[in-house]
């Protein structure tokens, strides 16, 4: 569903409506974490302009984002009983701009994940084919949009957390530049790293949030000062004489025929446009340096990030006779295993002994796949890929980011946008075997509007705008 | 204490503040022997005269401000999400013995 479809109802009857469907799938994708109360929102909308870009919109955050008031978990145990006593800079917006939020949404737990199968509440299930993975971090939110229950949600984005699932349930996925949202009120997994993104289902929409979403917040260091163009009115679909980059390490470590075979026909279809299509190929060392290097930074970041959740202060606490026995307790119960073994491995990297032969090397080798996307960016508008090499995989068949002999290419490449801070973005291009498959595309710092040009086009070649499990059916 | 043991594994997550299971342990051992391996890939590659990437944009966005007090929270609210809270401070187990 997108937002023109969306405003087809009064805002009482959207909100309301949308409530009530997340309600009726809960048992079937259980991708909500809590429900929000809309009443006392939709009063408030009596205070605003309703021409404001998402007067009485149902919208989706993420379960890490703190909303005051609003229990927000980021699906850990360990905050299960916390309350923000501030809003998150983005949540601030989102009421500014008239956003009804109606539910907080279920994620991998602190973000540490990429199956949405570690969180507290359980499995996420894929809204195309409950048996398959939503993907994550940010599965609950992903699942809610392409399950046609809101016409947008927010995720985060830390290795590829928002694109991957975007990709996996057949709808946009935006990752904008490093320092384009504030991040201010949410909870981090690693700093360096961490994005706030979105998702929607047609292209305007997705201009239209970054609109509302972005700008520069003091509280937020790493916030940018670049103004915020008015993306959504700027949109131009005309791509003639555009330079895309195929990125071939990629599109030739994909075996699905059918999933290469729908990219090379967009791909034509771009050129018959008059888009000029070429290749590019980084070299290989770097490409399988990169989950290698994610798993380090990420969890050296998260586990100095994630030393404050001791069940002190705030979040669950466990009793003890002292408190180093009250945090031990508190942190070993309050955090899943998969969380605490990062942890153990983020810490081992940070030591003193190891931070030059590990945790600095890794830096150094982000420098140089940073370098080598510039490289390729320099004479390209965007570098484009299959968003994944496969449908979004069965439950039993799925692992969160693990590291093994064989490198996946193709399923880890997408974090060279978290690596370098560069806009990102994730759109279905069509389906196999049911599923939804997609492409992501890369460009140069703040040209987000290079993407939604871009996915413009393919949106008018693949006619997949809207696109969600209740269009399709 | 033997590199990669179990002792070891249950030290360093006590160093920060949790507990491991044997399970865990057992796993956790199978992570660091990839962990390893994958160290030797990031070796070869040449990173000499490399600096480290610490942050995306390297460019500093936060300048200094008038030391006037802001986006303050009262103390009520501070306290809130403490389980335990006595005499307006967070109340934890006694230190001193």
């Amino acid at each position: 569903m997108d937002f023109e479809r969306a405003r087809i109802e009064d805002v009482e009857t959207r909100v309301k409506s949308a409530v009530e469907r997340a309600k009726e799938k809960q048992e079937e994708l259980n991708a909500v974490v809590s429900f929000v109360d809309v009443d006392s929102q939709l009063a408030d909308l009596a205070n605003k302009d309703p021409h404001a870009p998402l007067y009485g919109m149902p919208i989706v955050l993420k379960d890490n984002v703190n909303m005051k008031g609003v229990r927000t978990t980021a699906s850990s145990r360990i905050l299960d009983n916390y309350i923000p006593v501030y809003d998150a800079h983005i949540s601030e917006k989102l009421k500014e701009a008239g956003a009804i939020v109606i539910a907080k949404s279920s994620m991998d737990e602190l973000g540490m994940g990429g199956t949405n199968k570690n969180a507290y509440t359980g499995k996420v299930n894929n809204p195309w084919d409950t048996m398959r993975i939503s993907g994550g971090s940010s599965g609950g939110s992903a699942v809610l949009v392409a399950s046609g229950v809101v016409p947008f949600a927010i995720g985060t984005d830390t290795g590829d957390s928002v694109r991957k699932p975007a990709a996996y349930n057949g709808i946009i996925g935006m990752k904008p530049t490093y320092g384009r949202i504030s991040r201010y009120g949410i909870i981090p997994y690693a700093s360096s790293l961490d994005h706030v993104g979105y998702f929607t289902t047609a292209i305007e929409d997705a201009a239209v949030a970054l609109e509302v979403l972005a700008g520069r917040d003091d509280r937020d260091m790493t916030s940018s000062y670049e103004p915020v163009p008015n993306y959504a009115s700027d949109i131009n679909s005309d791509i003639k004489g555009k330079k895309i980059a195929i990125l071939d390490n990629v599109q030739e470590a994909i075996t699905n025929a059918e999933i290469k075979e729908n990219f090379d026909a967009l791909m034509k279809k771009l050129q018959a446009r008059g888009a000029i299509v070429e290749h590019v190929r980084f070299d290989d060392k770097l490409m399988r340096a990169m989950l290698p290097v994610y798993y380090i930074i990420a969890n050296a970041e998260a586990t100095a990030n994630h030393s404050n959740l001791d069940g002190i202060r705030f979040g669950m606490r466990e009793d003890g006779a002292s408190v180093e026995e009250v945090m031990i307790n508190s942190r070993t119960k309050g955090l899943c295993p998969y969380v605490r073994k990062r942890f153990v491995i983020g810490s081992y990297s940070l030591f003193e002994e190891n931070q030059e032969k590990i945790f600095r090397k890794a830096q150094k080798v982000r420098r140089l796949i940073v370098e080598e996307l510039k490289k390729a960016l320099a004479g390209y508008d965007i570098v484009i890929a299959s968003a994944s090499g496969m449908i979004a995989p069965k439950s039993e068949d799925s692992q969160d980011e693990h590291l093994s002999k064989d490198v996946l290419v193709a399923e880890n490449y997408m974090v060279m946008g978290n690596f370098s801070g560069y806009p990102s973005m994730s759109m279905p291009t069509g389906f196999v075997e049911g599923m939804p498959i997609g492409i992501n595309m890369t460009a140069k710092p703040f040209a987000e509007q290079t993407l939604f040009n871009i996915g413009k086009a393919i949106e008018e070649e693949t006619g997949l705008k809207g696109n969600d499990v209740e269009v399709d059916a | 204490m033997e590199a990669y043991s179990a002792e070891y594994f249950k030290k360093l997550a006590h160093d920060i503040m949790f507990d491991v299971s044997d399970d865990e342990v057992v796993e956790l051992q199978a992570e660091f022997k990839e962990l390893l391996s994958q160290i030797d890939v990031l070796n070869e590659i040449d990173t000499e005269g490399v600096e480290e990437m610490i942050y995306p944009f390297e460019a500093e966005t936060k300048f200094l401000r008038e030391d006037v007090v802001a986006n303050v929270i009262s103390q009520e609210d501070a306290l809130s999400n403490a389980k335990s809270v006595k005499a307006g401070h967070v109340h934890v187990p006694k230190v001193v013995k």
